[in-house]
This record gives C-alpha cells, structure tokens and sequence, in this order.
C-alpha cells in the first residue's frame, strides 16, 4: 500500500479534522465521535434540514456536499463502511430547523438499516423525517428490479435538486417529493480501470489486468456487467449511453443534466473525451445538455475509471439545478 | 433467575441484573464469535457485540432500575452507538421493538416475553429482510418464543430459561445442516453447510446469560 496516511485507523478522523480546519466557514464537526459533518453556521431556522450519510472514500460525496443550496449535514463512516445510526441521529439533529428533516442517501442495504433505526427514533422524539433513497446505478439490476439498484454519482443531482427546494421554502412533503422526482429521473453507469485501496484492509479492492476494464462495476468494486479488454473512449461512451438512453426519454427539444465524472484517479482530460462523444450523441438526437458537469463528483478513492450521469429535466428540475448553490468542492450559480 | 421458588415473571430490578449477565455474556464471547463468524464473514460479529455490551453497560452504569420498557430502549440507544455494522443495528432493532411491545409493563410475565421475542423478530426480518429457514439468529428467536409459548403454565423463571437455552441450542444444531440464504454468509452457499450461524450462536450465549 502506498498512500498519504499516518495510521490507517486514523484515516477517516484525521481526513475530517484537515477538511474542517480547511474550510472552517463551511464545516464543523458533530456526534460523540466527531464522525458528523454539519453546516459552520449551523441549522437554518425554518428550512427543511437535508442529511445524508455513508462510507467515506467518495469525495465530495457524501459529506463534501453539505452547503448552501444543498445539504446540512452528514454522518461520516469508515471508508466503504456505513455510518452508525447514532450518527444519523445526530446528523438529523444537527440539521433540523423546526421544518423536518430528509434523509437522502444511496440504496445501500446496510444504510437503509441504519437510516430507516435512525427515523425510528427520531420519531420517538417528536422530530418528523422521511427518506428518500438514490438507486441510479443501471449496471446494478435490472429496471423491474430498479429498488435494488445501487446510488452512484446521481445523488450529487438529488443533493442539488432537494437541496434546491428545501432554500426556497418548500415544506417537507415538497422536498421530499423534488427529492423523489431527481432520484427516479437520474441514471448513471460507470467503468473501472483500476482498483482502490481500502487503508483499513491495505489490499487492493479488487483485481484487474492491465489491458482490462470492468464495465458497470459499482463504486466498491462491486461486479459489473462485463469484464474484457479496454477500448477507444468513443465505443466505450456509446455503449455507455446505450446502457442509459433506453431507460430515458430523451429525444427532440430535450433538456438534459450530463455528469461524467471520474472514479478519483482518471484525469480530466479523459473525461472531456469522454463528454465530446456523450455531448456529439445527444446532439444527434435533437437534446440540448444543461450545465454540463465534468469532473470529480463522487469519486472511489484512486480508483481509474468514469461514469457518467444522464437527468432529463422539466421546468422545475431545471430551475432547481440551475438555482444558487455554494459548497467548498462545488458552486452554482 | 435458577431458583426454582422465583415466580415466572421480571421486574425492572431482575431485568437490570439480567442485562449485566447479558454485558459479561458478550464480551466473553467475543472471541469465539468472531472465530466463527470469520469462517463466513468478516470476522468482527463477537467485536461488534462487544462493543454493543459496553454501550449498554455504560447507560445503564449507576441508574436505578426504571421500567423494563425504558431499559430495553436506552439498550437500543446504546447498540445504535456501537458501529455501522448490521448485526449492532439489527440487536438496536431487536431491543427498541422488544421495549415497545414491552410498553409501561413493571412485570414481564411469560406472555410478554413472548410477545417482545415475536415483536424483535418481526420487526428485525422487515429490516433486515431475512426469513425464517435463511439461517439467522431469526430461527433462533422463533425457536425460543415457541418453547416459552409452549411450556408447562407453572413454570418458574428458571425453568423457563432452560427452556429457552435448549431451544437455542437445538435451533444452531438444527439450521447447522442447511446453508446460508442471507447476508455475506449467503456468498459461501453450500460451504456453509455443517458451520453455526455465529449470529445463532450470540444467541444461544444471550439465552445462556439470561
């Protein structure tokens, strides 16, 4: 293993202290164990408050993502491991404005464990929740099956979008459902060139040949559709967009959200490589992409490798991607 | 609990007692369950349970003994805080629905137990979603409501708790046979036939301790 660490136990806690102190208008720490990220300046009174949380390994999600415009706050786990439930709890608290409290997070099995004790208790105290899952993954299960699909780089879209309708007052009910709404019409697929490593295991999380890349592998490493030899970048963005474009209505006059974004350790170059074919194609079909979003959005460590995200949007959605927004990792508006 | 003269119920003082078993239990089990369960997992089931026990130790730590409702539920609270891990989510799910079928109740008479054990495991399948028959510490639950549910009316609370011991005992002999059906276990398929669940052996500790 070589990377940047002291202790590999310490990763995660002294990850976070270096981010606070580098951005301490943006962040503070909360919970017993400083494992939860919420906003400097604390939650804003009468707002619907947004957490989300998961394992760590995947800036700026989940955590770099607390800001104006999008969320308030987040629990913090060890790197591709879930947060506890008391971290949920504290992340809700630290998020709650007097207006309730979203719980957006990706369609992981063990997060929606640790969510769904979370509201559990939450509501034991008063507090009023709801929840609202990602699964946008299409590599991770077929579309009757799309509840068991995993939450990628489309939560970034979710977090902007409820983020957006919780700044301008909507009420819970109406977060949510914007919330909902970014979730169902978000879809995403990635390709990986190479493994990360967990410091906690100091092994490689996967493994791969050289000349080989796994289409549709999951943010952990999780299996994809098909593993065999690396192509040209414009096969490799067609049959990603063959992947998607199915499940989407895009066509003449559409107006379409674009993510491609890297896995952590593939460069921006490569992306925009990437971006000129996704962007020739959608052109072909008569859409228009809105706000093209390049670069490292949600990421696997050093992981080499790109997804790309697709979101037709209608009036409303586009009015809440494009609205004002400011983290330290990303600024709209 | 072995006298054979104590009534067939619990008050919140037998309860807090039960519970500090129930720490000393876990914590000296921690090994032997992480032995196993890294057999089928990743081998932190005894870590995670020791964790779980120390949490509750600390809440319930110099408090005096409230309702069994409240008890169980600062457990939950406890568990909540032990890790991500599922089994430590899933035994806060088991306590918080034990604590709510257990509601203001001072006594737990043999009925309530049941119940909470029914609740604990209903609620844990919705969860976790895990059936009975998948090889979980579900099938042990079960096992221990049915034999509680089907012992002699005048049985005493000692006698009740062997009841429960050998029920667990029987059910990790039983599902030994069977594979996996869930969870990372479910990976190993057929070579998890002939191994213990290490989730049905906490269990069976639990049973031990109570």
């Amino acid at each position: 293993m070589k990377k940047i660490l002291n202790q590999p136990d310490a990763y995660v806690d002294e990850m976070l202290a270096g981010l606070c102190a580098a951005h301490p208008r943006s962040y503070r720490l909360e919970g017993d164990d400083g494992r939860v990220i919420a906003r400097a300046s604390g939650a804003v009174k009468g707002k619907v408050g947004i957490v989300t949380g998961g394992g760590s390994g995947h800036l700026p999600v989940f955590l770099g993502y607390v800001g104006d415009g999008l969320l308030d706050a987040c629990a913090v786990g060890n790197v591709f491991a879930g947060p506890r439930v008391s971290d949920c709890q504290a992340a809700a608290r630290a998020a709650d404005g007097g207006a309730g409290v979203l719980q957006l997070y990706g369609n992981y099995g063990g997060d929606k464990m640790n969510f769904d004790m979370a509201q559990e208790f939450l509501e034991l105290d008063g507090l009023e929740v709801s929840s609202v899952r990602v699964a946008d993954d299409v590599a991770s299960a077929p579309p009757p099956e799309r509840d068991k699909r995993r939450g990628v780089a489309g939560m970034v879209y979710a977090f902007k979008i409820a983020g957006a309708r919780a700044a301008e007052g909507g009420s819970l009910a109406e977060v949510t459902a914007a919330a909902t709404k970014a979730a169902q019409a978000c879809r995403s697929i990635g390709i990986a060139l190479t493994p990360c490593v967990v410091p906690e295991s100091g092994k490689p999380s996967f493994s791969i040949d050289d000349d080989e890349i796994e289409f549709g592998m999951g943010i952990h490493g999780e299996p994809g559709i098909w593993r065999g030899a690396m192509k040209p970048a414009d096969a490799l963005a067609q049959e990603m967009l063959d992947r998607l474009l199915p499940e989407l209505d895009v066509g003449r006059g559409s107006r379409v959200a674009v993510l491609v974004n890297s896995l952590g350790a593939t460069p921006h170059e490569e992306l925009y490589i990437l971006y000129r074919h996704v962007a020739k194609v959608l052109g072909e079909r008569g859409a228009t992409p809105v706000m093209p979003l390049v670069g490292r959005y949600a990421t696997s460590m050093e992981m080499a490798g790109a997804s790309v995200t697709l979101m037709p949007l209608d009036a409303e959605l586009e009015r809440l991607l494009t609205a004002r927004a400011d983290c330290p990792f990303w600024r709209v508006g | 609990m072995s006298g054979s003269a104590a009534p067939a119920s619990i008050d919140a003082d037998a309860l807090l007692a039960a519970l500090a078993r129930w720490c000393d239990a876990m914590e000296a089990a921690g090994p032997e369950l992480n032995e196993l369960d890294a057999r089928l997992g990743d081998g932190d089931l005894g870590a995670t349970l020791a964790r779980c026990a120390a949490n509750v130790r600390a809440s319930l730590a110099g408090t005096p003994a409230v309702a069994p409702g409240a008890m169980l539920k600062a457990c939950a609270q406890a568990c909540a805080k032990a890790s991500g891990s599922s089994f430590g989510t899933l035994l806060a799910v088991a306590f918080l629905a034990a604590a709510k079928a257990a509601g203001e109740r001072e006594r737990l008479e043999r009925e309530a137990m049941v119940s909470m054990l029914d609740a604990a495991r209903e609620t844990m399948s919705a969860r976790g979603g895990a059936a009975l028959g998948d090889k979980t510490v579900l099938d042990s639950l079960a096992a221990v409501a049915d034999a509680l549910r089907h012992a002699t009316p005048d049985a005493s609370a000692g006698q009740l708790r062997d009841v429960a011991v050998d029920a667990a005992a029987r059910a990790v002999d039983t599902l030994r046979a069977r594979p996996n059906r869930i969870g990372r276990a479910r990976m190993f398929g057929e070579r998890s036939v002939g191994l213990e669940d290490p989730g049905m052996v906490a269990a069976l500790r639990m049973a031990q301790a109570l």
